[in-house]
C-alpha cells in the first residue's frame, strides 16, 4: 500500500534520471505509473464493493500517535480510482501537450508529487498523514499554476491559490488539533465511531469553523471560490486534473469523510447547505458573461463543487447516493471537457470563445469527445450525468422544509451549468468557421484518447449504472453516514417529477444559450460592481496586511538608536518597577555602617565629576569627568578592603584616558543635537531608572547574607591554593575559566582594534 | 554607607542612561562606561561592603570579619573585560567618525530603512 | 570526564595556532576546517554520552560546587553544542569561496572559532558569572567579525549591534550582582535550590526581569530586537549566516535554562510577560519580513519572528511547550543558517540581494531553487518539513492549554512567513531575469569553490529533510530535553556533585 501511495514521490525523483534518456521517452513511459496506481485500487472493486474495508498500518510516529494508517472504504476508493484513471489520462495527454517544451521534466515531477499527496489525502486515516499530504497538494498546485512563471499573471494566481489554500490549511491543522484533544485520537475511524463526543465537547464550534475553514477554501466555497479561476493560468492538463477533476474534491472528501462524526450537528448540515447553495448560485451566475473556455468551465466546476457541499449538507440516504454519482460524473465529464479546451486551445492558439467557431469539420472526433461530455453534464439520458443530475433532484425535493425554495435555486443554477457546457461543448464547433491565430488541425493521438476513454466511461457508467454504481453504493461501507444505504441506482426511473424537472432545466439552459447577447446586458452590470466580488476583498485584506506591516515596520525600525534604546529602557524600568511594586513589601531598609567625612566628600566628587561627564560642553572636559569618576572609584576599592580593584581600576582608568584622548584628539567641536523637550524626557527617563537601581541596591544590600563560597574561598585559599591573596587566588584558580576567557576578550579586542584600523573596504 | 553606594550607583547609572539617549557616539560610549563603574560598584555594595579588611588570609583575622573576596574577583574580571571593548568601542568610533564624517547617530540610518 | 570542555578548549587551541600562522592564510584555512571537523567528532560523542548516560559534568580545578565552576551537559547543552559545530563545520566549509583575501588576512578564522569557544561556552557552563564571561567572549568576537572590512554599512550597522548588545551585558552584570547579593551564589543549580529554599520576597521576581530583559536583546524579542535588523545583512554571507544561526539562540537558551532552572517561583506571572512577548515577537518579527525587499533583510526579520514561536514554547511552560521549543531550535539554526548561505550563493552569482535586481535563477539553476525551497517551506511549516513539526508541537502544546488566540496568531504568522517566502521564490527565481542584468553563471568558480559553496548548502538541506522525517527521534530528544528541563533535579545532583 504505502508503495503505491508514495510512488508519485518516487516518480519525482526519478524523473530527472529518465529524462537524461530523452523527453520523448520520459513522457511515452511516464503514464504506466499512474496507470500501475489505477489497477492496484481497481483490484480491490469486488472486496470493498463486498462490504469490506482495507485497513493498513505503517508506524512512523509511535510517541506522537501519528503514523501512516491507511484506510479504504467505498468514499476512498472511489476518489483513489477517480484520480489515478484522470492521471493515466493527464499524463498520456501532457506528453503531446507539452512536446518540445523544456519544462516536461519539471511538469511530470510536479504533477507526479500531486498525485501521490492527493492519493494520501483520499487513503489516510489518520488526520496527520492526510494533512501533511493536504498541504503538499497545495504547494505542487502553486507550482503547477505558476507553471509559466515568466507571466506575473501566473505568479499572481499561484500565489493567490497558495494563500487561500494554505490559509485554511492553517485552521485545518488547528481543527485537527483540537479534534484530537477532544477524542483523543488521530485516527479517522475511531473518531467517526464517537459522534456523541465530538459534538458534545466545548471546542466543538470551533472545530467546525477551523475544519471548514479548511475545507472551504480547498474545495472554493463561497466566499473563497475566487482563487479557482485565476488558477486557469496553469497549463489546461493542470487545469483538468487538480482543479476540476481532483485537488478541489480534497475538501468534499474531507467534509464527506467526516461526515458520520459531525453529521448530527444542526451547525455542521447549516453551514454546509447555505454555503454549498451559496457558492452553486453565484458561482453560476457569474458564469455567464466569461468568454474564456478555461474560466467558462471553472465556474461550472465551483457550481458543481458548490452543489456536492450541499448535498452533503442534506445528508439523507438519497443526498449520499446522489453525491457519489455525482461526483464521478462531473471528474469524467468535467475532465474530458477541459481536456477538449486544451485542445482547441492547442490546436486554434486561443480560447476566446467568441473568436471560434465551426470547427467540426477540422477536428471531427475532438467534436464527438465535447458532444458526449457536454450532454452528460447536461444530464442527457444515457450518459451517467443523467443518472447524477436526477438523483440530486430527488434529494431536493425530499428535504422537508426547504425543498421547494432549494430545489428552484438548483435549477435556476444547473440552467447554466447547461449554457456553460453549451458554450464549450457545442458552440466552437458548429456554425461558420473563423480563422484562428494558429490553423487548427485534428489533435493527435495522445491528446484525443484520454478524453475519448473518460467520455466512454461517462456513457457505459449510464447504461450500466445499475450495475457497477449500484453495488459500490448500496453494498460497500461508503463512510458518508454510518448506515449501509439501499437505493437501488439505475439509469430510468421512468416518467417523474425529477424527469419533467431535468427537462425544464436543460431547454432553460439552451433559451439562456441562444438568448446569450440580450441577457448579457443585464449581467455585465451587476457582475462588474467590485464590491460584491470577494477577490475585491482578497486584494483589501492582502494589501491591507502588507501597508499595515510597512507601517508598523517603519515606526518600529526607524533607524534611531537613541529611540531602540528608549524603547528597551523605558520597557526594562516599567517591568521592574512594576514588579517591585506587585511583588514586594516593603520593609524596614537597612542604610548601613557609618560613613566618615572624605568618603562624603570622595562621594560629592564622584557625583560632580559624573555630571561633568554628562554636561560638558567639550569632549576633553568630558572625559576629565570621566577619569575623575573612574580614580574615585578606585579610591574607594581602596577603603573597601579591595586593593586589588583599586589597583587594575587606576591603571585602567589612566589608560582609557590616555586612549580616550588620542582618539579624539584631533576631533571638531562636541556638537549639541538635541531639543530642551528631548533633553528633559531622557533626564525623566534616566532619572527614573537611576532611582530604581538605587533603591534595589538599597534594598539588596540591606538584607542578611550568609555566604558559603565567602567561607570555603578564605578557608581553602591557602590550603589549596597555595595564595594569601584571596582574590588572586580565585582569579588563577578556584574561577580560572573565567580569567581565561577574560584573556580571550581582551585578545579578540586586539584583533580587532587592529583590523578596523587597517582594513578599509567599500560598500558594492 | 550602603547608603551612600546606594546614591553614588543611582546616579552613575542615571547619568549612564542619560548619556546612551543621546546622538553623539561619543556620549554614548561615556554613558556605557559610566553604566559599567556603575555595575562595578554595584557588585561590591551588594556583596556586602567591608572597611579595611582586605582578605589576605596571613593577616590572621577572624575569617568573617574579611571582605567577601568574590565580588571583588567578578568585579576585576568584569572590568578587564570592560577595557577591552572600551578599546575597541573607541577605535569603531573613530572609524566610523572617518567613514561617516558626523559623530551624530541620526545620519546613520542607512542599513535600517527599507530599500 | 574531558569531553565537556573540549567544545571551549578545542576552538580556543585552534585560535591560538591560527594567531602563530598569522601570516599563512591557506593554514588557517585547513586549520580551521580540521580544527571544526575535530568539534564536530567530539560534539557526537558528548551528545551520545549525554543520550546514553545522563547529565555530564565536569567540576574544573577539582574544586566542589558550587565553589569553583562547573561545566555541565544535559540534553539541551549537547544538542545546542552539537548544532553549533555542525554550523561551525559549515561555515567553514562556505567560506572558503565566500570570504574575500583582505577580511582572510585580518584575523577572520582566529575571529570564528573565538565566536564559536564563547558560544559553547555558554551552552556548557553551570555558573551565571560563568556564562556572562561566554557571552563576552561572544560578543566581542562578533563584534570584530561584523564590522571587519570597515565598510560603512558595517561600520553603522556595528554601532547599533555594539551599543545595544553592551546594554544587555550591562544588565547581566549588575543581576549577577543582585544575585549573588541575595543568595550568596553563583552556580545556576545551587542558585535554583537557594531559592526554592528561601522562596522569593519578590527581589527573586525582580531581578529575573533583569535577566528576562538581558537574554531578551540578545535573542531579540520585542520590544528590543532593534540591533538585529540593522546588522545582520551588512556583513559578508559567511558572516552573517552563523550570526543568523547561532547567536540570537543563545539568548533564547540561556532563557530556557534560567527561566526553568532558576527562575521558577513565580513562575505564572513570568510565563505570562514572556508569553505576551511572544506574540508580539512573531507579529511584529513577520511584519518586519513582508515590509522588505533584500533578501538577507527579509531572513533577518523572520529570525525575530521564529524566535517568538521558540519562546512562546516556554511561556507555554508545559512538556509539549518546551519540547517544541527545543525542537525548534534545533530547526531553526539549521535551516536559517542555510537559508543564509544560499542568499549568499545567490550574490555570488548575480551580485546583489535587491530582488528588484534579481530574476529568472530558476530557468538557468532549478537545482539552486530546489535547495532553496526545501529550507524555505520548512521555514514557513510546510509538511513533512522539519519546521512543521516544530510548529505543530508548538501549535498542539498552545491548544492544549487553551491558548486559542495565541494560536490563531502564531497560524497567522505562518502564513505571512509562507508568504515572505514565496516573494523571494517569485522575485529571485521565478520572474524572468531584468533586462540589463548579466548573464548567470559559474564561470568565476572553479570546480572546487564550486563544491565549496554548494556542499554545506546540500548538506543542511539534507538535514532539513532528515529531521522532517525521523521526527520520532528527534522529537523524542526534545522530549527527554523537556523533561530533563522542568524536572532539573539530576541537572543538579550532577552539577552539584552528588550522587
Amino acid at each position: 500500500m504505502l508503495f503505491f501511495v508514495l510512488l508519485g514521490f518516487i516518480t519525482a525523483v526519478l524523473v530527472p534520471l529518465i529524462k537524461k534518456i530523452s523527453d520523448n521517452f520520459l513522457s511515452w513511459i511516464i503514464p504506466i505509473i499512474p496507470a500501475s496506481i489505477f489497477f492496484y485500487f481497481a483490484s480491490f472493486y469486488y472486496q470493498i464493493a463486498d462490504g469490506e474495508v482495507i485497513k493498513v498500518s505503517y508506524s512512523w510516529i509511535p510517541s506522537l500517535g501519528i503514523n501512516f494508517d491507511f484506510y479504504i472504504d467505498g468514499l476512498s476508493l472511489v476518489f483513489a480510482m477517480i484520480i489515478s484513471l484522470v492521471g493515466t489520462v493527464v499524463y498520456l495527454y501532457a506528453g503531446s501537450y507539452l512536446k518540445g517544451d523544456t519544462r516536461l521534466s519539471k511538469f511530470y515531477i510536479y504533477i507526479s508529487i500531486f498525485m501521490s499527496s492527493m492519493i494520501g489525502v483520499v487513503t489516510s486515516d489518520n488526520l496527520m498523514t492526510l494533512f501533511i499530504f493536504w498541504e503538499l497538494t497545495s504547494i505542487s498546485s502553486y507550482l503547477l499554476i505558476g507553471f509559466n512563471h515568466e507571466k506575473e499573471s501566473s505568479r499572481y494566481s499561484a500565489l493567490q491559490a497558495l494563500l487561500v489554500t494554505g490559509l485554511g490549511g492553517l485552521a485545518l491543522l488547528a481543527g485537527f488539533i483540537l479534534l484530537y484533544i477532544t477524542t483523543g485520537t488521530w485516527d479517522i475511524s475511531e473518531i467517526n465511531k464517537m459522534p456523541a463526543e465530538v459534538i458534545g465537547s466545548s471546542y466543538f464550534f470551533l472545530i467546525v469553523i477551523f475544519i471548514l475553514l479548511g475545507t472551504f477554501t480547498k474545495s472554493a466555497q463561497f466566499p473563497f471560490h475566487f482563487w479557482l479561476p485565476n488558477a486557469m493560468e496553469a497549463p489546461t492538463p493542470v487545469s483538468a486534473y487538480l482543479h476540476s477533476a481532483t485537488m478541489v474534491k480534497a475538501g468534499i472528501y474531507l467534509m464527506a469523510r467526516l461526515n458520520p462524526a459531525f453529521g448530527n450537528s444542526i451547525l455542521w448540515n447549516d453551514l454546509l447547505l447555505v454555503f454549498g447553495t451559496a457558492t452553486m448560485l453565484f458561482a453560476a451566475v457569474l458564469s455567464f458573461k466569461q468568454t474564456d473556455l478555461k474560466k467558462l468551465l471553472a465556474y461550472s466546476t465551483l457550481s458543481v463543487l458548490g452543489t456536492l457541499t450541499m448535498l452533503i449538507g442534506i445528508g439523507s440516504d438519497l443526498a449520499i447516493k446522489a453525491f457519489i454519482i455525482y461526483l464521478i460524473a462531473h471528474s469524467l465529464y468535467k475532465g474530458t471537457l477541459f481536456l477538449v479546451a486544451g485542445i482547441i486551445d492547442h490546436e486554434t492558439g486561443t480560447r476566446n470563445i467568441e473568436k471560434l467557431s465551426g470547427l467540426r469539420k477540422l477536428m471531427p472526433i475532438t467534436m464527438i469527445i465535447a458532444v458526449a461530455a457536454s450532454l452528460s453534464k447536461m444530464g442527457i439520458i444515457p450518459l451517467v450525468g443523467f443518472v447524477g443530475k436526477e438523483t440530486v433532484y430527488a434529494s431536493v425535493l425530499e428535504l422537508p422544509i426547504f425543498g421547494n425554495y432549494l430545489i428552484v435555486i438548483t435549477i435556476l443554477a444547473n440552467m447554466f451549468v447547461v449554457y456553460i457546457t453549451a458554450m464549450v461543448g457545442f458552440r466552437p464547433f458548429f456554425g461558420k468557421l473563423k480563422s484562428t491565430p494558429k490553423n487548427p488541425h485534428e489533435a493527435p493521438f495522445r491528446m484525443w484518447s484520454g478524453p475519448m476513454f473518460l467520455a466512454l466511461s461517462g456513457l457505459v457508467l449510464g447504461i450500466f449504472s445499475s450495475l457497477f454504481l449500484n453495488k459500490l453504493i448500496n453494498s460497500s461501507e461508503l463512510g458518508i453516514i454510518s448506515e449501509r444505504l439501499n437505493i437501488p441506482v439505475k439509469l430510468w426511473h421512468g416518467f417523474n417529477l425529477e424527469l419533467l424537472l431535468s427537462t425544464i432545466t436543460v431547454l432553460l439552459g439552451l433559451f439562456l444559450y441562444f438568448k446569450r447577447e440580450y441577457f448579457l446586458k443585464f449581467v455585465a452590470s451587476f457582475s462588474s460592481v467590485k464590491f460584491v466580488q470577494p477577490s475585491y476583498y482578497y486584494q483589501f485584506i492582502f494589501d491591507g496586511t502588507l501597508s499595515l506591516a510597512k507601517y508598523i515596520t517603519s515606526k518600529i525600525q526607524n533607524g534611531y538608536l537613541r529611540f531602540y534604546i528608549l524603547v528597551i529602557l523605558l520597557t526594562t524600568f516599567s517591568l521592574i518597577a512594576y514588579t517591585l511594586h506587585t511583588f514586594y513589601s516593603f520593609n524596614e531598609i537597612n542604610i548601613g555602617g557609618s560613613v566618615s567625612v572624605y568618603e562624603v566628600i570622595l562621594a560629592f566628587i564622584l557625583i560632580i565629576s559624573t555630571l561633568l561627564a554628562v554636561s560638558a560642553k567639550s569632549r576633553l572636559a568630558a572625559i576629565v569627568g570621566l577619569g575623575g569618576v573612574g580614580y574615585v572609584i578606585a579610591l574607594f576599592f581602596l577603603i573597601y578592603s579591595a586593593p586589588d580593584l583599586a589597583m587594575t581600576q587606576f591603571s585602567i582608568e589612566t589608560l582609557t584616558v590616555i586612549l580616550f584622548v588620542l582618539v579624539i584628539y584631533k576631533l571638531p567641536k562636541y556638537l549639541s543635537f538635541s531639543s530642551t523637550t528631548r533633553r528633559i524626557r531622557d533626564i525623566i527617563v534616566a532619572s527614573f531608572a537611576g532611582l530604581t537601581m538605587f533603591f534595589l541596591v538599597l534594598v539588596i544590600s540591606g538584607t542578611s547574607l550568609t555566604s558559603e563560597l565567602k567561607e570555603y574561598f578564605i578557608a581553602e585559599s591557602y590550603p589549596s591554593g597555595k595564595g594569601l591573596n584571596v582574590v588572586n587566588v580565585i582569579l588563577v584558580d578556584f574561577r580560572a575559566l573565567d580569567t581565561l576567557g577574560e584573556i580571550t576578550v581582551l585578545a579578540v579586542a586586539a584583533i580587532g582594534v587592529y583590523s578596523l584600523l587597517k582594513l578599509r573596504k567599500k560598500d558594492n | 554607607m550602603n547608603l551612600l553606594f546606594a546614591v553614588m550607583i543611582g546616579v552613575l547609572y542615571g547619568a549612564g542612561f542619560y548619556l546612551i539617549l543621546r546622538r553623539s557616539f561619543v556620549k554614548v560610549l561615556i554613558g556605557l562606561i559610566l553604566l559599567a563603574h556603575g555595575a562595578n560598584l554595584l557588585i561590591l555594595t551588594v556583596g556586602r561592603l567591608t572597611k579595611g579588611n582586605p582578605v589576605f588570609v596571613n593577616s590572621g583575622t577572624d575569617a568573617t570579619a574579611f571582605a567577601d573576596p568574590l565580588p571583588q574577583a567578578l568585579i576585576l574580571t568584569a572590568i578587564v573585560i570592560g577595557f577591552g571593548i572600551q578599546a575597541f568601542a573607541l577605535v569603531l568610533f573613530k572609524r566610523a567618525y572617518k567613514t561617516a564624517k558626523t559623530d551624530d547617530l541620526d545620519e546613520m540610518r542607512n542599513t535600517d530603512l527599507s530599500s | 570526564m574531558n569531553l565537556i570542555v573540549l567544545p571551549v578548549i578545542l576552538p580556543l587551541l585552534f585560535a591560538v595556532i591560527m594567531l602563530f600562522a598569522w601570516k599563512y592564510i591557506s593554514l588557517q584555512r585547513i586549520l580551521n576546517l580540521v580544527g571544526s571537523l575535530i568539534l564536530l567528532i567530539v560534539s557526537v560523542l558528548l551528545f551520545t554520552t549525554v543520550l546514553s548516560d545522563g547529565v555530564q559534568s565536569l567540576h574544573l580545578g577539582n574544586w566542589k560546587a558550587p565553589f569553583g565552576i562547573v561545566f555541565a551537559a544535559d540534553i539541551l547543552s549537547s544538542v545546542m553544542v552539537l548544532i553549533s559545530s555542525i554550523i561551525a563545520f559549515t561555515t567553514a566549509l562556505y567560506s572558503f569561496s565566500t570570504i574575500d583575501n583582505e577580511r582572510e588576512s585580518f584575523g577572520y578564522y582566529p575571529l570564528l572559532n573565538t565566536l564559536i569557544m564563547g558560544i559553547n561556552g555558554a551552552f556548557l557552563t553551570g555558573d551565571v558569572f560563568n556564562l556572562y564571561v561566554w557571552f563576552e567572549v561572544m560578543l566581542i568576537s562578533s563584534f570584530v567579525l561584523l564590522v571587519l572590512g570597515g565598510t560603512r554599512n558595517q561600520l553603522e550597522g556595528g554601532i547599533k549591534y555594539f551599543t545595544l548588545n553592551l546594554i544587555s551585558s550591562a544588565f547581566f552584570l549588575a543581576a549577577v550582582g543582585l544575585l549573588y547579593g541575595l543568595t550568596g551564589t553563583l552556580n545556576m543549580a545551587d542558585l535554583s535550590e537557594k531559592i526554592k529554599l528561601a522562596g522569593d520576597n519578590g527581589l527573586i521576581t525582580v531581578i529575573s526581569i533583569f535577566f528576562l530583559i538581558s537574554f531578551g536583546i540578545k535573542s531579540a524579542v520585542f520590544p528590543l530586537y532593534f540591533w538585529l535588523p540593522s546588522s545582520y545583512h551588512t556583513p559578508p554571507s559567511p558572516v552573517s549566516a552563523i550570526f543568523a544561526g547561532l547567536l540570537t539562540k543563545v539568548g533564547v537558551y540561556s532563557l530556557i535554562r534560567m527561566f526553568t532552572l532558576v527562575f521558577t517561583v513565580n513562575s505564572e506571572f513570568l510565563t505570562n510577560i514572556i508569553l505576551i512577548v511572544a506574540v508580539f515577537t512573531m507579529v511584529t518579527g513577520v511584519f518586519g519580513a513582508a515590509s522588505q525587499n533584500e533578501i538577507r533583510k527579509i531572513l533577518s526579520f523572520h529570525i525575530i519572528s521564529q524566535i517568538g514561536y521558540m519562546i512562546m514554547g516556554l511561556g507555554l511552560y508545559s512538556v509539549l511547550g518546551i519540547a517544541g521549543a527545543v525542537f525548534y531550535l534545533i530547526h531553526h539554526i539549521i535551516v536559517k543558517t542555510n537559508l543564509f548561505f544560499i542568499g549568499g550563493l545567490i550574490q555570488k552569482l548575480q551580485g546583489t540581494y535587491e530582488l528588484k535586481k534579481l530574476g529568472g535563477l530558476y530557468k538557468v539553476y532549478p537545482i539552486i531553487g530546489l535547495l532553496f525551497l526545501i529550507p524555505a517551506l520548512s521555514l514557513a511549516g510546510i509538511p513533512p518539513l522539519s519546521g512543521f513539526w516544530a510548529k505543530f508541537l508548538i501549535v498542539k502544546a498552545g491548544l492544549e492549554l487553551q491558548e486559542i488566540l495565541v494560536v490563531v496568531i502564531s497560524l497567522f504568522v505562518s502564513l505571512l512567513t509562507l508568504f515572505s517566502m514565496t516573494k523571494i521564490w517569485n522575485e529571485v527565481f521565478w520572474k524572468p531575469a531584468p533586462k540589463d542584468n548579466p548573464e548567470i553563471s559559474f564561470k568565476h568558480f572553479t570546480l572546487s569553490k564550486k563544491i565549496m559553496i554548494f556542499s554545506p548548502i546540500v548538506f543542511l538541506a539534507i538535514l532539513t529533510v532528515i529531521i522532517g522525517f525521523s521526527v520520532e527521534e528527534v522529537f523524542q530528544i526534545a522530549n527527554q530535553s523537556a523533561n530533563e528541563l522542568l524536572n532539573p533535579i539530576n541537572y543538579i545532583n550532577k552539577v552539584l556533585g552528588r550522587f
